[in-house]
């Protein structure tokens, strides 16, 4: 690292405390981005994002076209959805989603002429030239009008709509577009293979976002247990001045809060968002998602999901149609193997077990983790020892064991005055307490419980 | 020499009788000058201190009634003779109220709920709620008993995974009402000793509710057919206690429900 380095990127690659866990990735690190045969039926959720849900704006046995929308609304915090496949709706009807969230959905039946199927699907979502010297003369308004028609969310898991990301604040200026390639989540190698097999997409998104957003410098964070992906993406930067930077491989880095301290070394005050240090933070397959909304006009329709995990007999990364069924996706991997006991959306530490594999993709499924008897199996909870494990591990420098403990005795008081709700229930305390107290669980239950005033 | 066992025993009383002097003497120096009326009504609070009335406990409802004029009913523990108890220290009239006591508006056990996966995380329905797919039905009980735990009154019960309400001891505090995370819990008036309810929350469309319980509402509308008591929203029906009198009778409607979710619930 030269001088020179350090002051264009004055982070030191890393942040304070977090957990190292076994990545497991080389699961399917190794395995090429599969198109998944086109699904009979699709379900697609009229919410796919945090903020208001979507109206449906299609009426039930009508003849509906890959990337028709499907839903929108006129909220500013919210996203339209788009038919990821051509087909026949059906009357709507209701589905819950990984996350808890309980709504509307549309069925679509899908025909038996689909113009874009594999290669060409790929083709027309990744493949392809993607020019990036024409994005100078456009409007960032148009930038960020066409991601918000495109339907864009925040494709790492939290699904916070991309173009409320992209508006301006005259107060809040950016300065920085931070683009987040860590993939800190254990076994999750979907951004992992879009960086290996299209980084160009990411780059001519990175520079869209940018512009939309104001980010005079864009930086390309990558943790430093994919080499070859830093590798790739450095020779796709080469002359649009873009950086890109390893940063260590600590759980959660993927984190924004974290990712900030560790590139720009500026921290997110508790309670604010990245806007409030001159930062937005985009996750390298929303970065592709924009450059197509905006270079191709075509909406996010498909995304990479990971399927991975002991408990699924050949580990594969998929590319899906949003609304597949998660049993559709698991049977394509070969089913579940005898010893599969949990099904996890999205990664180990953050994602959500199913009770039910008859749920839809969302733009936000990054992976699907099957782990296996052996792996959930949890010994009895026992009394806190205050040995502080759980202290050195959070990543935002709470108390845990205080915090969890005052929700789980709904000690209102006691739980604000640690600040419950600065957790962001990356689950690190969990992870490493001997006493297998549930504490991630407890916060996030507690969060749910303080009494509004 | 006298014995030290005497000079202790003398010590104290002598210390017993310098003590007993003081506090007489602080009790009368600053006496609180409770009103003889307040200390009535304080008298006669029954002390569960429940909170059902909205007040803190049994004395600060007494001294809302005392000083800001709060009504004589609100007190669901005593019921109707702690009101005319109050009303008659108060000197104002008391008209007798309907009490009210909560319905669980899920009626479907452990084994009519459907797609019920194994539950293995904090035992609470407040944390259990947040586990998308804890059972089929995301409206029904969860019954991990977060409504028991609350009961002062040892009135609600988990009995096969359904909280059921023991109306003989359940005084309305309306406790369970506030820690049910589904609010599935509702206060109604209890006309007679027995009440109709549609024992059913979900909001889904029917075939959706068929998928996940054999005994939810569908909607269906064949009760609200037979006796416009029965209003049909969001694919659920429900019952305008505002109109039910002592003498309605459902058993029609109960009698025709294809789900049996009309149910009587009370003594």
């Amino acid at each position: 690292m030269t001088v020179a380095d350090t002051i264009k990127i004055p982070g030191k690659r890393s942040f304070a405390r977090g957990i190292h866990p076994s990545d497991k990735k080389s699961l399917c690190a190794g395995s090429p981005v599969e198109i998944l045969p086109t699904p009979k039926s699709v379900l697609i959720p009229l919410s796919q994002h945090i903020g208001a849900p979507c109206a449906a704006i299609v009426k039930p046995r009508t003849e509906i076209a890959i990337g028709d929308v499907v839903g929108d609304s006129e909220a500013f915090v919210s996203a339209p959805v788009h038919a990821s496949v051509g087909g026949t709706t059906s009357a709507a009807t209701v589905t819950t989603l990984p996350n808890g969230q309980h709504v509307g959905a549309i069925p679509i039946t899908v025909a038996e002429e689909q113009p874009l199927a594999s290669q060409g699907l790929w083709d027309d979502i990744y493949g392809g030239n993607w020019p990036t010297d024409s994005i100078e003369s456009l409007d960032p308004k148009q930038i960020t009008q066409a991601v918000r028609t495109g339907g864009i969310v925040g494709m790492g898991g939290a699904t916070f709509p991309t173009h409320v990301k992209f508006a301006r604040n005259p107060d809040k200026p950016i300065d920085t577009l931070i683009i987040n390639g860590c993939e800190c989540e254990p076994y999750l190698t979907s951004d992992h293979r879009l960086m290996l097999e299209a980084p160009e997409p990411i780059i001519a998104g990175a520079l869209l976002s940018a512009r939309a957003a104001g980010a005079e410098r864009i930086i390309v964070a990558i943790e430093d247990n994919k080499p070859d992906a830093i590798e790739k993406m450095q020779s796709a930067a080469t002359g649009t001045g873009i950086d890109i930077v390893g940063v260590h491989t600590l759980y959660p880095m993927g984190g924004e809060k974290q990712l900030i301290v560790a590139v720009m070394a500026r921290e997110v005050p508790t309670g604010g968002l990245p806007l409030d240090v001159g930062v937005v933070v985009v996750n390298v397959a929303t970065a592709a998602a924009v450059a197509r909304a905006v270079l191709r006009n075509k909406p996010l329709t498909h995304r990479i999901i990971s399927v991975t995990g002991e408990g699924v007999a050949t580990p594969k990364n998929i590319l899906a149609p949003v609304g597949t069924s998660y049993a559709d996706i698991i049977e394509h991997c070969g089913g579940l193997t005898d010893s599969a006991d949990r099904v996890i959306s999205g990664g180990p530490m953050m994602g959500f077990a199913l009770g039910d594999l008859d749920v839809p993709v969302t733009k936000g499924t990054s992976g699907i983790v099957v782990l296996t008897e052996a792996q959930t199996r949890k010994s009895a909870e026992t009394a806190c020892v205050r040995c502080g494990r759980c202290v050195s591990a959070c990543p935002l420098g709470l108390v845990p064991t205080r915090i969890a403990l005052a929700a789980r005795n709904k000690d209102w008081e006691m739980a604000k005055r640690y600040y419950i709700t600065a957790c962001v229930e990356c689950g690190c305390c969990a992870y490493v307490c001997p006493a297998e107290i549930p504490l991630v669980q407890l916060i996030r239950a507690g969060k749910a419980g303080l009494p509004r005033d | 020499m006298i014995p030290t066992i005497i000079l202790a025993v003398c010590v104290m009383l002598a210390l017993a009788g310098v003590f007993a002097v003081l506090l007489g003497w602080a009790n009368v120096r600053w006496h609180v000058h409770v009103p003889e009326q307040l200390q009535h009504l304080m008298d006669a609070m029954p002390g569960a201190n429940c909170g059902g009335c909205g007040y803190i406990g049994c004395s600060e409802y007494a001294e809302a009634i005392f000083h800001e004029g709060a009504a004589p009913d609100k007190c669901s523990v005593g019921g109707a003779a702690v009101a005319e108890r109050i009303a008659e220290i108060m000197g104002v009239e008391h008209v007798a109220g309907v009490p009210s006591r909560p319905v669980v508006l899920c009626g479907a056990d452990f084994d009519e709920r459907l797609k019920r996966p194994e539950y293995r995380g904090e035992p609470t329905c407040a944390a259990a709620v947040m586990v998308a797919g804890v059972q089929g039905c995301t409206f029904g009980c969860l019954g991990l008993g977060d409504c028991v735990e609350v009961c002062k009154f040892d009135a609600i019960h988990i009995i096969n995974g359904l909280a059921v309400v023991d109306y003989e001891k359940c005084v309305g505090c309306g406790a369970c009402v506030r820690a049910c995370p589904r609010n599935i819990i509702q206060m109604v008036p209890f006309h007679a000793d027995a009440m109709a309810v549609v024992a059913c929350s979900n909001l889904d469309p029917g075939k959706v509710v068929r998928g996940v319980c054999t005994v939810g509402c569908i909607g269906c509308g064949i009760c609200a057919k037979l006796d416009d008591i029965f209003t049909i929203a969001d694919n659920n029906a429900s019952i305008d206690y505002d109109r039910y009198q002592a003498d309605t009778d459902l058993s029609a409607a109960i009698e025709k429900c294809p789900r049996k979710i009309i149910r009587m619930e009370g003594k």
